[in-house]
């Protein structure tokens, strides 16, 4: 991916996006049944009104769907362009608006895992990669490997189990304490963080061995390097060879893979606020699902899908300006 | 030195002499084809060497103690949750024998709570009868772990087979043959590879009916790209080696070379990301059937977390203890096994990570 020119980059995001665009547009035309053949028998007892060829027209030319194909496909994008993700069924009001009221929490614990996970992950990375070959390090090894291969949900429960209900440490669900009066900022704060913990090193927890494995590896790798020995034969102290000389030049892969994380961290975060009932755009994607709120739902994946992108891009381009290699190799 | 049939330790050296001395043998007399054949087939005894000499078969290898007993643990629960799912199900129908419901409504009244549930089979500890109790409705929960290792079981064989094998021939073809049809390729799995993959297949699940086989082929369309990759920088890679292009002078036609030369290096390979695929594909199955997308005509690990995790408050009762837990630690007990055996798998396969250790 690095090789390739901006161009080419810019045309395979917006592929993929095409992609999702399609496939957001032609799922529910391609489910079975036509909405306008009956109309509403909800109770038993109900007659069933059969549309008139008349009504059924009327209701099409509502609707647009009386349109060729590719028309209705403009007027969707251009609606989607103005922000009209169409209107949650369930919730009786407009998509955007349902997510953006649970946005800002699962924006809070995807942001937060990402903080924890890579902080520790270097650090741990650093711990490891000085004691190399020691207990420590192939304890850590062994197990952040083992953990990293639980899925995210499961972890979430296991924690869960231990943390929420065995021991009653942290609260069970929720992202506050209902009914709660806060005599100050720092008191809802520390409410809002108490909640969010559990959750928050879930998502960490999953992403941690993949900053923490990256660190450790390519700082063995630079340490073999031979500005590595001038430093230590300038008589530079060895805590300031590791922090200054070789953790600088290992942190260049990690910021890809932070990027990549927070997408990952995206869809984990799904399964990870249901398991602990916390109300971000997860569980309001399961609520979705089991109301069967059509639009609601694409409207979350949509959603999701764009920033997961987004980011993608980003990590691209800050990448491309932190390594001037990446050009350099380009330009030849 | 004598060649020893019983163990395999002891003959790796006989047969590294051997191929050593047959090799240089042949150096002094024929060159080029000949000789080529001969090195590929050296690498594939070495490679068979590799594998008996590692720890797939012996426990020697401190790196891995743990791979035969877990080899050994995944067959267990294969084939003892495929044997036994019919004694279960005889447990599971056990209610609606052996109880007399008019009698049980009528004496219920007087019972409390517990008492009135236990009469109608709900929520048994684990017993004798039920060996790891029953659930709301009164099915024993160990009958629905058996049907559920089957369902994931399933999901995961079916989508690395077939994402493995489809994307191992694509790539095959794009990394051999070249030209437009590999550029095409390359695009296809750059687009695939940057898919947002889960909600996407929440919303393909959401939308399309969920029967098993729905899910495996998007599951396969999502993950297809992965083993095309692999597959198709090391024919790339080896389509330069001079054996091969040896081969080719010799009138070696493509599909010859493919399947004598190509094959047998790529496999390994791809073993390793079928693995891993299966290993994906168990984990999406769950979480959709999690999060309420599976099928609910069947019985899945996934779907058995869904119904006791949305049981009302099923955290302030007891009942978490043997309905939660049990599909838990099937899950990650099938997970954790898949994932040893790959990464051993791993280390067999790729020869660096051998040698030079896990730095």
């Amino acid at each position: 991916m690095r090789s390739r020119d901006r161009k080419g980059m810019v045309m395979q995001y917006a592929t993929v996006l095409f992609i999702i665009l399609v496939l957001n547009f032609f799922l529910p035309r391609m489910m079975p049944g036509d909405p306008f053949l009956i109309l509403s028998a909800d109770k038993e007892n109900e007659i069933v009104s059969v549309l008139t060829e008349e009504q059924r027209e009327y209701f099409k030319s509502y609707y647009g769907l009386d349109r060729p194909v590719h028309v209705q496909f403009i007027r969707y994008l251009s609606s989607l362009v103005r922000g009209d993700l169409g209107n949650s069924i369930y919730y009786k009001a407009p998509v955007i608006e349902a997510i953006w009221l649970r946005l800002p929490w699962t924006a809070l614990i995807v942001v937060g895992a990402t903080f924890i996970s890579t902080i520790a992950g270097i650090l741990l990375g650093l711990f490891s990669a000085r004691n190399r070959r020691k207990a420590g390090d192939k304890f850590l090894l062994l197990g952040l490997i083992s953990f990293a291969e639980i899925p995210s949900f499961l972890l979430g429960l296991i924690i869960l189990l231990a943390f929420a209900v065995r021991l009653k440490i942290f609260p069970l669900a929720g992202a506050v304490t209902p009914f709660a009066h806060y005599t100050g900022p720092l008191d809802m704060a520390l409410d809002i963080g108490y909640h969010a913990a559990l959750p928050m090193i879930t998502l960490a927890l999953t992403q941690l061995t993949g900053i923490y494995l990256l660190v450790r590896n390519t700082l063995v790798t630079v340490m073999t390097k031979d500005y590595i020995r001038t430093a230590r034969a300038k008589g530079i102290g060895d805590r300031s060879v590791w922090t200054r000389h070789a953790l600088r030049n290992a942190l260049l892969p990690v910021v890809t893979r932070v990027g990549f994380m927070v997408g990952m961290l995206m869809g984990g975060s799904v399964l990870v606020e249901n398991v602990f009932s916390y109300p971000g755009v997860g569980s309001l994607l399961r609520e979705a699902v089991v109301a069967r709120d059509y639009p609601l739902i694409q409207g979350i994946m949509l959603i999701m899908a764009v920033s997961i992108l987004s980011v993608n891009y980003l990590v691209d381009i800050i990448y491309e300006h932190l390594d001037p290699r990446v050009a350099s190799y380009e330009a030849a | 030195m004598t060649f020893d049939s019983c163990n395999p330790h002891k003959n790796a050296p006989v047969l590294k002499a051997a191929l050593k001395s047959g090799c240089l043998w042949l150096q002094g007399h024929l060159q080029g084809y000949v000789h080529h054949r001969l090195k590929c087939h050296q690498q594939i005894l070495s490679y068979w060497k590799d594998i008996s000499d590692s720890s797939l078969f012996s426990m020697d290898n401190p790196g891995s103690p743990s791979l035969s007993s877990l080899c050994l643990c995944a067959s267990v629960v294969k084939s003892g949750c495929l044997g036994l799912t019919l004694k279960a199900q005889r447990h599971g129908g056990k209610f609606s024998e052996s109880h007399n419901s008019g009698w049980i409504f009528k004496t219920a009244s007087s019972f409390t709570t517990a008492g009135k549930m236990a009469l109608l089979g709900l929520f048994l500890i684990p017993g004798p009868e039920h060996i790891l109790g029953t659930d709301e409705l009164g099915m024993d929960i160990w009958s629905q772990i058996c049907y559920g290792a089957r369902m994931s079981l399933i999901i995961g064989l079916a989508v690395a087979l077939l994402s493995g094998v489809g994307g191992g021939v694509l790539g095959l073809l794009g990394g051999y043959m070249g030209g437009n049809w590999d550029k095409l390729l390359l695009r296809a799995i750059d687009i695939s590879m940057a898919l947002p993959s889960f909600p996407l297949l929440i919303v393909i699940a959401a939308f399309l009916n969920p029967s098993i086989v729905n899910v495996i082929l998007v599951l396969v369309l999502l993950s297809w790209a992965k083993p095309a990759r692999i597959v198709r920088s090391s024919a790339l890679a080896m389509k330069k080696q001079h054996y091969i292009v040896s081969a080719r002078l010799n009138g070696a036609s493509p599909a010859y070379i493919i399947r004598r030369h190509i094959m047998p290096e790529v496999l390994p390979l791809l073993f390793v990301s079928i693995l891993n695929i299966a290993s994906y594909a168990i984990v999406a199955e769950s979480g959709l059937a999690f999060l309420g997308l599976g099928d609910p005509t069947s019985k899945s690990w996934g779907m058995m977390l869904h119904y006791s995790t949305s049981f009302r408050s099923i955290y302030f009762t007891p009942y978490w203890q043997w309905w939660l837990i049990p599909p838990l630690v099937a899950l990650i007990f099938l997970l954790l096994c898949l994932a040893f055996i790959g990464r051993d798998m791993e280390r067999v396969v790729d020869p660096r990570l051998r040698t030079g250790g896990r730095s």
